[in-house]
């Protein structure tokens, strides 16, 4: 972690994770992944003062946030894209050419082959241990959305289709 | 009253209380293991799980300080796989942070003949800047070796101050503060308990530090 | 050979999210039947039917359930949803295509054992089958599978969906726990063990998606048909997730102890690329590379066990003679080093030893002991690391060197 970095929330998002605190008032430890998963889908990632409201809102000390938050991939306690493309990076994969997806995505998108964050903030690319869909090889997941086998001249228009 | 119980350590014939950890029966027969992570006054973690025994009869080597003994149990404190695990351990360790501050476990290097080099240069180490942010400790993490003493000791263990806990995970985990703050940010206290608990000088008296410091040069 | 699918007798043919079209297909039978039949009847049939655990580690799932059901409560049952191990989907394509059968093996499980609360924890990444599943959940409450009186049982019982973020450890089973209380998935010291003191301290049975649906079959056939099914030491339905270099990967449901080359040939169609079979990794990244001599090898539990490698989740991956081995290995390495909890000093080092050995290997920078100390760090994690993961992470990789796959 470097320079502290603050969400930048719509008046909406806003109304929609003070719900989803008062929701889970009280709600101990055990509720932290889930709260954690719920407020990043409406923010993508969650900041100091954010993961600072999950502590106090859980009954937890704020330390637990903070362990939890580093160790799960999926958590981001840092800025992501609007859009976050997880391809995997895994041996089924690799056997169907997933290093032509990588380049086609990370052409596309501006960033490094090991995955990163375009210059517009909309996609992070990121390569993916095993995604578990090694019959749809090669694989990817665009936010929620699987997909597979993919092939690399599909990858502008998969990109094109986002809004 | 617990009861007592014989078993067999190093073909020593050992009385032990049946609650004992295989550690404590050993140290009452007078047979030392070897231990880091472990303090009498902290919840045993057994992550360096350098105090592994031989137990006949059992698929893993097991970790004494938390291992309790059983009747008739035949255990080995040093053989071929338990000097292995030790030595590959430390030689690991002694490859990724500076344990120039920790004499016991270099003293540990040289009783299990471990060879660092023999792993070669092009390697991962973990690295950290020192971190200077309060006037009574300074934190030395490129020594830190993650026994989770002082995490323990911040924690329920002693002072329920919950400062510490971890960044990363695996290889790359360190000890971290929330959001990596200053301490004076956190909800430390600075009781200096994890100062006193830490084995290897990551966590350090600042004057002992600028002291060290000033006769370096 | 002809055999009839059991476990995924319904995928592809029904309506995933409908619960109707479950019930039209024998859905919910079997937990009738276990209501029928009562707790302690269930839990005899599960102990006299072989069903080894189907996550990897084998353990014989009735033993676990009569410990739970004699167990004090509060107690939980949590069903093993965190399928990561490389090359493995069955979960995956079972809750995806049948969510509501894991539903109702968990609440079998529930009333067998006697449990207050289900736990599903489902990997991070499977969303399609998290959706499914929490659709299914909402249903059965409707329908009044789930809550009071099930089934005019007087048995109350819940299921609480969980979801994992993004981390293969929590596939084992107390790191798991750990991850529901809410904390960094760091597997616990064993003893005690899930049965004694698991999930909030309680006792837990916990078993893969896989071990649960086979319990569904098990009450409604029964063991005998259940023990007749493959070889008698480890019997039953297996599924055999297939992939890499064969012309049609896919899940494969077959009886337990079916040979390499008849799930590549007979199932998966052929060994595509070069067409001829080099290598395949069984197991997933936690298992180990069998060569051409081990094609006729039954994939089953002892089997595999016998001639050093391990069946694990049934995962197998092909490869063929043109597929250059180093990446793989340094990708095998790599999965590794960046999975460890770094909980326990031989897994959180070696692993990320292993990594850099592979790495200068494969860059032809090899040093002269270096395959000497590869062994050195697999013994040690072998040895000592405190879970499956560090114990089983260089498996893969020394039995790539045994076969001189490099």
């Amino acid at each position: 972690m470097t320079s502290p970095q603050t969400l930048a929330l719509t008046p909406h998002q806003e109304q929609a994770l003070q719900t989803l605190l008062r929701r889970y008032q009280g709600g101990g430890q055990s509720a932290l992944l889930p709260l954690l998963h719920d407020i990043q889908a409406i923010t993508g990632w969650v900041d100091e003062p954010t993961a600072r409201a999950v502590a106090h809102t859980l009954g937890i000390p704020e330390i637990e946030v903070h362990n939890v938050l580093e160790f799960y991939t999926l958590f981001y306690n840092r800025p992501v894209g609007k859009h976050v493309i997880r391809v995997c990076n895994d041996l089924a994969c690799m056997l169907a050419g997933h290093e032509a997806i990588i380049r086609a995505l990370a052409d596309h998108l501006g960033v490094p082959e090991q995955g990163g964050t375009s210059a517009d903030g909309r996609f992070t690319l990121e390569l993916h241990p095993c995604l578990g869909h090694c019959e749809l090889a090669p694989f990817l997941m665009l936010d929620e959305e699987p997909m597979g086998p993919v092939s690399p001249d599909q990858i502008p228009d998969l990109l094109g289709g986002v809004s | 009253m617990t009861s007592t119980i014989s078993l067999t350590i190093d073909g020593q014939p050992v009385e032990a209380p049946a609650d004992a950890t295989v550690l404590q029966a050993a140290e009452a027969a007078g047979i030392t293991i070897p231990t880091l992570c472990h303090h009498p006054n902290l919840t045993p973690p057994a992550v360096c799980r350098l105090c592994v025994v031989e137990w006949e009869g059992r698929r893993t080597l097991q970790p004494a300080c938390v291992t309790q003994v059983a009747a008739d149990a035949v255990i080995h404190t040093r053989s071929p796989r338990v000097d292995l695990a030790r030595r590959t351990i430390l030689e690991m360790l002694a490859t990724t942070v500076d344990l120039s501050d920790a004499p016991e476990l270099r003293a540990m290097l040289a009783e299990y003949d471990a060879h660092p080099e023999r792993f070669g240069e092009d390697l991962t180490r973990r690295e950290h800047e020192v971190i200077i942010d309060n006037s009574f400790f300074v934190r030395d993490y490129d020594k830190c070796v993650l026994c989770w003493r002082c995490v323990e000791a911040c924690g329920t263990d002693m002072e329920h101050a919950f400062a510490l806990g971890f960044s990363g995970r695996g290889f790359e985990t360190s000890i971290a503060t929330f959001f990596e703050n200053p301490m004076p940010e956190t909800t430390c206290v600075f009781c200096g308990n994890c100062v006193g608990v830490c084995p290897t000088g990551a966590l350090k008296d600042r004057r002992v530090f600028e002291l060290e410091m000033a006769t370096d040069y | 050979m002809s055999y009839e699918p059991v476990l995924t007798a319904r995928i592809g043919k029904i309506d995933p999210a409908s619960l109707t079209d479950y019930e039209a297909h024998g859905g919910f039978q079997a937990l009738i039947r276990a209501v029928e039949l009562g707790p302690g009847r269930v839990v005899a049939l599960m102990e006299e039917a072989t069903l080894l655990g189907r996550g990897g580690a084998a353990f014989p799932a009735g033993i676990k359930w009569r410990a739970v059901h004699q167990a004090e409560g509060p107690k939980f049952v949590v069903a093993n949803a965190d399928e990561s191990e490389p090359g493995t989907f069955k979960d995956r394509v079972l809750m995806e295509g049948d969510p509501y059968a894991l539903i109702e093996a968990v609440i079998l499980a529930g009333f067998a054992t006697a449990a207050d609360k289900g736990f599903i924890y489902v990997r991070g990444e499977y969303a399609r089958a998290y959706q499914r599943l929490r659709h299914a959940i909402a249903r059965c409450y409707e329908a009044g599978y789930l809550g009071r009186d099930i089934l005019g049982s007087g048995f109350e019982f819940h299921i609480e969906l969980r979801r994992g973020a993004g981390a293969y450890i929590c596939g084992e089973e107390t790191a798991l726990f750990e991850s529901i209380e809410g904390k960094r998935g760091y597997p616990r010291l064993k003893p005690p063990f899930p049965t004694q003191a698991g999930l909030f301290g309680r006792p837990t049975l916990i078993n893969n998606v896989e071990t649960l649906i086979n319990a569904l079959h098990i009450v409604l056939r029964g063991p005998a048909w259940f023990n007749s099914i493959g070889p008698a030491h480890s019997p039953g339905p297996k599924l055999y997730p297939l992939s890499g270099r064969v012309q049609r990967p896919g899940l494969v449901e077959a009886p337990m102890g079916i040979t390499l080359r008849e799930l590549i040939e007979e199932h998966g169609g052929g060994v595509s690329g070069s067409g001829e079979f080099r290598v395949a990794l069984v197991g997933g990244a936690a298992g180990a590379f069998l060569g051409p001599d081990h094609l006729n090898t039954p994939l089953d539990f002892r089997s595999l066990a016998s001639i050093g490698a391990a069946l694990g989740s049934g995962a197998v991956i092909v490869f063929d003679t043109s597929v250059d081995m180093k990446p793989i290995l340094q990708r095998i390495a790599d999965f590794f080093a960046h999975e460890s909890c770094g909980k326990c000093y031989p897994c959180q080092l070696g692993t990320m030893r292993q990594r850099d050995i592979i790495a200068r290997m494969v860059a032809g920078q090899g040093r002269p002991g270096d395959l000497q100390l590869l062994r050195d760090i697999g013994q040690t994690m072998r040895d000592t690391s405190i879970c499956g993961l560090g114990q089983t992470a260089s498996n893969a990789i020394l039995s790539a060197f045994e076969l001189k796959l490099t």
